[in-house]
């Protein structure tokens, strides 16, 4: 590895080491600022998500939908195309295979039961997925604002089956009635009580990585990714890859959906999209589009939103401020000036310490 | 001295890639001087002249103008200093007027609004004042590079530039616009008007230049009067040995027609004919150059070749396949290699693995994978290999390619290209700003591939000396169509090339007929 | 099932004033070369600037400096990330959007203890609206164009300054160069970021007013969400018209149709509320795929030859 590509690549680590130490030190200048009780606060924030099991339990808990959704966003990321499917699927997959599995009934064995589920959700993603991307694909319209728009009506969509299919109406809330014992997921290890779906989560992350990095299609993605027109004069369908890409992300977030409704509900009641997607999109910046590191971004999302909570609950203090920290997150890793100057400077006194070795060198030879 | 306008000193600038493009240099003009700064591709003359018009900023060194010190932050600066700087390539906007183009900047204003009629006014006012031929109220789209050229000139006077910067302004001209160019340059001289002449020509160097400095790999070698010079030793400056310009080559033996080109049309986006019903064939084992002023066909003939653009009527048969409707792929399949024009645009995916961007169009055929996954051993032997055929300077085949120089970077592509295994080989630019090392080895090869291994080749280049010496047959394309066609072309003068490629003189069909 | 149709005109007019403005900040922005997705959030910014300011000084007007000033500066904090910071401008937007959903949420119950809306802890102030003298009488009509919030008139106004700034002045020839090739204007010692952020700085201004216009024309106070894809409607409305001021308002008001019908039949038929929410989403999709399938046709058949022929 050369002198600079080494710089490069430390920096790229430090920065976002530094980026997320930021905007966790805003954080607790904003805790710190409005809590009546800041010691107190500051401290249930750091620490609360890691005093017991079941809180430990609950990051991992939470870092499986985001794990799901980050290697979904990968998909997207890495052929450059911002489709935000992601968080509508999520709700829309979730509402499906609710709707499958009240259809089949008790009959069915969880052996059976659950492989259909994942099968609908994941049509159901790729379906969903497939309207942006065509659209983009065959009429050049833009594939954030198709996405967002389709978020929209995909939150109805789920409502209005949700309400004229499935309500159970003996209940006091709007919810779904109860899916069959079959379709749930259990719990797992004990005390920590953590979702089943952390099972899916490993060999989705391991499956995904090696698909990135081994096989074929990963290699053309990415090509598409880094330089699509490159990718067409080599013989590749830019075209045809970031559409493929955008159905399989789809069908990730169908998985993610499904797996945090089996393994966390009983019954359907989401009124809304639940901001999954993007949380997805977050921790795909956080990996730089690497699937190897979602689990770890997905992690540390899980542990500052833990920590939320806990300060809700004990601080009555909203636990909305994170999605602005995470909005700082974003802004500082993707700002590449963001400490560009001291990446630079290293890089200039390395090729000017080289310059110099190959002066002395060359000294040296003509001298002798 | 009393008549020093510019000293530029000790100036050294490092890319954030950590290439080192200027290294301690020194340049001084003076005033009414034709000053011609001169180096080979890469040495360095852009970057130290981008400095100058405050486009980069050095990391060590003092600008003085007038004798006075001046940090140039930005362009402004510089031109609020009296630095004007003509593009290498143009800085225009094609869809407005002469005139919007010409007073950008300096816009005149009447009632808080622009005032278009005073623009055209005044830019016709100093067109006529340097005896320019334009048509102030014409857009910029419907003129020809040359007159594009005269506009970015204009440009700069308008703004009372007094040290021109002229950045390998003949490099898209042909042989009668750089004549014309080169009597302004002294018109604007006498009238007191410095120009810096970057150029790697250097018969022209010596003809318009009092004094020159010369640049080698971002080193400043001395500034030294014209008269004192040869274009020998001028020569020997630049690149430390003699340039190497002949390439030996016996008359191909040729073979068959790999591709016919029958009454080819493309129409581009505005409804234009850029390219204009052209025919012609290339045969195995021969090198067909294509000479012409930039911006004439050349680069959507490659784009249909390639198959990377569409065509509206004609044929292209290619191995006696047509290449209508095929993809990219298909085309390949059939025979054909690509060294795009761009190499960082088509080229190369810059972040991107040395190894990736060598075996990016073949990684997908089944010989390099291993049930679901790719070969991993075969694709790293096959690219430590090519690494070492084709000398790549770099230290691992992991390092993104964006870390090498434009050279090597270029090595990475005919890598690539030249052992994909097609037949026919679709070389646009080849050696387009990389080091003379390189690009003799990738004329050299060119040649020698036609000539062993009956390689069809057509060669499109916007450097002469390029398509005069490796090519066979060589064609002249012009508005879209062939406008003459000879059937040596290292017995073709530059005059006479010059000519046909400005439309001063154009073959009839019939005595091109036996050519094509 | 009757409609009233003169109040739904009206309506339409009314739903139409924030598309019209979030159109005329998104193709500022485009005519400079950036898509800026992040007016979305900026409105939401406003509205609750709108709303906060407004009942902090118990003044309307107060309230609309507030919004124009919040967008202002939203404005320039994208343009600082995405131009000084060298962000992708896109996942800047992104990023922004996200955070200001949660930030307004977070600020209004800091403020107020609520986290739907501020309509039970602050005053509501509207803006007032016009009656435009002799059209107010004219029968039908009148009741369509007068009577509407002053912002409703700003909006009509600002289609033509916009047109003006882009065609007539110094500063449009300066955004559109940028726009058009940015190392051109550059090399003629145009500062490309300025331009950005005053194309950022005109685009924020005009975010805030629709942001004001939604909370305190439009209704009488902040809710959470209350932009509700406006933003995105106004990028496609100026998407539709190639960044043209007028044809993007024509489109704008074509949105403006599709929320009054979506209200009208809400109120007034008894069809399941869903699905009638989704018109104008749906719609904006639609348009956009109608206006790309469109561009792309003529594109081709200019390339094939046939417009060429057609035209000789």
């Amino acid at each position: 590895m050369s002198k600079t590509q080494r710089i490069e690549s430390t920096m790229e680590v430090v920065r976002t080491l530094v980026g997320l130490v930021i905007a966790y030190a805003v954080a607790l200048v904003i805790l710190f600022a409005i809590s009546e009780d800041p010691v107190y606060i500051v401290q249930q924030f750091i620490l609360g998500p890691l005093s017991s099991p079941r809180r430990i339990g609950s990051i991992i808990n939470l870092a499986i939908p985001f794990t799901l959704c980050g290697l979904a966003m990968c998909f997207m990321y890495a052929v450059n195309r911002f489709n935000l499917v992601p968080e509508g699927i999520f709700m829309l997959s979730a509402c499906t295979v609710t709707w499958v599995a009240l259809k089949l009934g008790n009959g069915l064995p969880a052996i059976v039961m659950l492989p259909i589920l994942f099968v609908v959700a994941i049509l159901t993603g790729v379906v969903i997925a497939f309207i942006p991307a065509i659209m983009e694909r065959k009429f050049n319209a833009n594939v954030v604002v198709v996405s967002l728009m389709l978020n929209s009506i995909i939150a109805f969509l789920a409502v209005a089956i949700m309400r004229y299919t499935m309500r159970d109406s003996s209940i006091s809330y709007i919810a779904s009635y109860e899916i069959p014992a079959s379709a749930q997921m259990p719990k797992i290890l004990g005390k920590f009580s953590i979702q089943s779906g952390i099972i899916i989560a490993i060999v989705a992350v391991v499956a995904v990585s090696l698909l990135f990095y081994k096989t074929s299609f990963g290699w053309k993605m990415r090509l598409v990714g880094e330089n699509p027109r490159f990718a067409g004069a080599v013989g590749l369908s830019a075209v045809s890859i970031s559409f493929a890409a955008q159905l399989i992300g789809g069908g990730m977030a169908g998985i993610a959906g499904c797996t945090e409704m089996l393994g966390n509900y009983t019954r359907f009641r989401w009124s809304a999209t639940t901001q999954h997607g993007f949380d997805g999109l977050l921790v795909a910046v956080l990996a730089k589009k690497n699937p190897a590191l979602v689990p770890i971004g997905a992690i540390f999302l899980a542990y500052i939103r833990i920590g939320a909570d806990v300060v809700n609950s004990t601080g009555d203090i909203p636990p909305e401020f994170i999605t602005v920290i995470q909005g700082i997150i974003i802004l500082l890793i993707a700002a590449e000036s963001f400490m560009s100057k001291t990446k630079n400077k290293l890089i200039f006194k390395a090729a000017e310490k080289e310059e110099a070795e190959r002066k002395q060198k060359q000294q040296a030879n003509t001298a002798a | 001295m009393a008549d020093e306008l510019l000293r530029m000193q000790n100036i050294t600038k490092i890319y954030s890639n950590g290439f080192i493009a200027n290294k301690d240099v020194n340049l001084v003009i003076h005033k009414n001087e034709i000053h011609g700064l001169v180096g080979e591709n890469g040495a360095g003359k852009t970057t130290l002249m981008k400095m100058l018009f405050g486009m980069e900023l050095p990391n060590e060194g003092q600008i003085f103008i007038n004798g006075k010190e001046e940090k140039i932050a930005n362009p402004l600066d510089a031109i609020s200093k009296g630095v004007g700087m003509v593009h290498q390539h143009f800085m225009l906007l094609p869809s407005l007027s002469v005139a919007e183009n010409v007073t950008l900047g300096v816009e005149p204003i009447k009632n808080g609004l622009y005032d278009f009629e005073r623009a055209v006014a005044e830019t016709q006012a100093i067109a006529d004042k340097y005896n320019f031929k334009i048509d102030a109220r014409a857009k910029v789209r419907d003129l020809s590079v040359g007159q594009m050229q005269k506009v970015e000139i204009l440009k700069a006077l308008i703004k009372g530039a007094k040290l021109l910067i002229m950045d390998e302004p003949t490099a898209v001209l042909t042989p009668q616009e750089t004549e014309e160019l080169f009597e302004q340059l002294f018109v604007l001289r006498d009238d007191g008007v410095s120009i810096i002449f970057i150029s790697h020509k250097l018969e022209e160097v010596m003809h318009i230049c009092s004094r020159v400095t010369v640049l080698r790999h971002g080193v400043c070698m001395g500034s030294h009067d014209t008269k004192d010079l040869t274009q020998a030793s001028l020569s020997k400056l630049m690149v430390g040995r003699d340039v190497v310009l002949k390439i030996e080559k016996e008359d191909p033996v040729t073979g068959a027609a790999v591709v016919s080109i029958k009454d080819l049309v493309k129409i581009n986006t505005i409804g234009k004919n850029v390219i204009d019903g052209v025919s012609f064939d290339i045969h195995a084992g021969e090198v067909v150059g294509i000479a012409g002023v930039e911006g004439n066909g050349q680069t959507e003939l490659a784009e249909v070749l390639s198959g990377l653009g569409m065509f509206a009527s004609g044929d292209v048969l290619l191995n006696g396949e047509t290449i209508k409707g095929k993809t990219v792929r298909e085309i390949r399949d059939m025979g054909m290699a690509y060294i795009a024009e761009d190499r960082m645009v088509e080229g190369v995916a810059g972040n991107m693995s040395i190894k990736m961007n060598i075996v990016a169009d073949r990684f997908t055929k089944k010989e390099f994978s291993k049930g679901i996954f790719m070969d991993a051993k075969k694709i790293n032997d096959l690219v430590d290999q090519y690494i070492k055929d084709f000398e790549i300077a770099c230290d691992s085949p992991d390092e993104p390619v964006r870390m090498l120089s434009g050279g090597n970077i270029q090595k990475v592509v005919v890598a690539r290209e030249f052992t994909s295994g097609a037949n026919f080989l679709l070389a646009c630019q080849p050696t387009r700003g990389i080091d003379v090392g390189t690009a003799e080895m990738i004329r050299k090869t060119i040649v020698r591939k036609a000539r062993e291994e009956n390689l069809a080749c057509l060669l499109i280049s916007a450097d002469l000396n390029e398509v005069l010496e490796c090519s066979d047959r060589l064609l002249v394309m012009r508005k879209g169509k062939i406008t003459a066609a000879f059937p040596k072309a290292n017995e073709v003068s530059e005059e006479t090339l010059g000519e046909y490629m400005l439309g001063v003189r154009d073959m009839t069909a019939e005595e091109m007929e036996a050519l094509l | 099932m009757t409609i009233d149709w003169i109040a739904f005109a009206a309506e339409v007019i009314r739903m139409a004033t924030p598309l019209v403005f979030a159109a005329m900040a998104a193709l500022i922005c485009r005519q400079a070369g950036m898509f800026n997705m992040g007016i979305e959030g900026m409105i939401l910014c406003s509205a609750l600037a709108a709303a906060t300011f407004a009942h902090l000084f118990q003044n309307v007007w107060i309230g609309l400096l507030g919004a124009i000033l919040i967008g202002l500066l939203t404005g320039l904090l994208i343009a600082f990330v995405s131009i000084t910071g060298k962000a992708d401008l896109y996942l800047t937007c992104i990023a922004f959007n996200l955070a200001s959903t949660g930030g307004t949420v977070f600020l209004m119950f800091m403020m107020t203890g609520e986290k739907s809306t501020t309509s039970g802890a602050f005053r509501s102030f509207q803006i007032p609206t016009i009656d435009i003298p002799l059209i107010k009488d004219i029968p039908v009509l009148g009741r369509i164009i007068s009577g509407q919030s002053l912002l409703t008139y700003v909006a009509i106004l600002s289609i033509f300054l916009m047109w003006l700034l882009l065609k007539r002045t110094r500063l449009g020839l300066r955004i559109r160069a940028v726009g058009e090739n940015p190392h051109a204007a550059e090399s003629v010692g145009i500062s490309v970021p300025k331009v950005g952020y005053i194309s950022f700085s005109i685009c924020g201004i005009m975010s805030g007013l629709a942001g004001a216009f939604l909370s305190m024309s439009w209704v009488t106070y902040f809710m959470r969400n209350m932009a509700n894809g406006r933003g995105y409607i106004g990028l496609s409305a100026q998407n539709m018209a190639n960044g043209e001021p007028i044809g993007s308002s024509i489109a704008a008001l074509f949105f403006g149709f599709c929320q009054a019908l979506s209200i009208t039949m809400k109120n007034q038929t008894n069809f399941p509320t869903e699905f009638l929410e989704m018109i104008p989403y749906a719609a904006t999709i639609i348009a956009l795929g109608v206006t790309g399938m469109l561009a792309i046709r003529k594109r081709r058949k200019v390339e094939s030859g046939q417009a060429a022929a057609k035209e000789e």
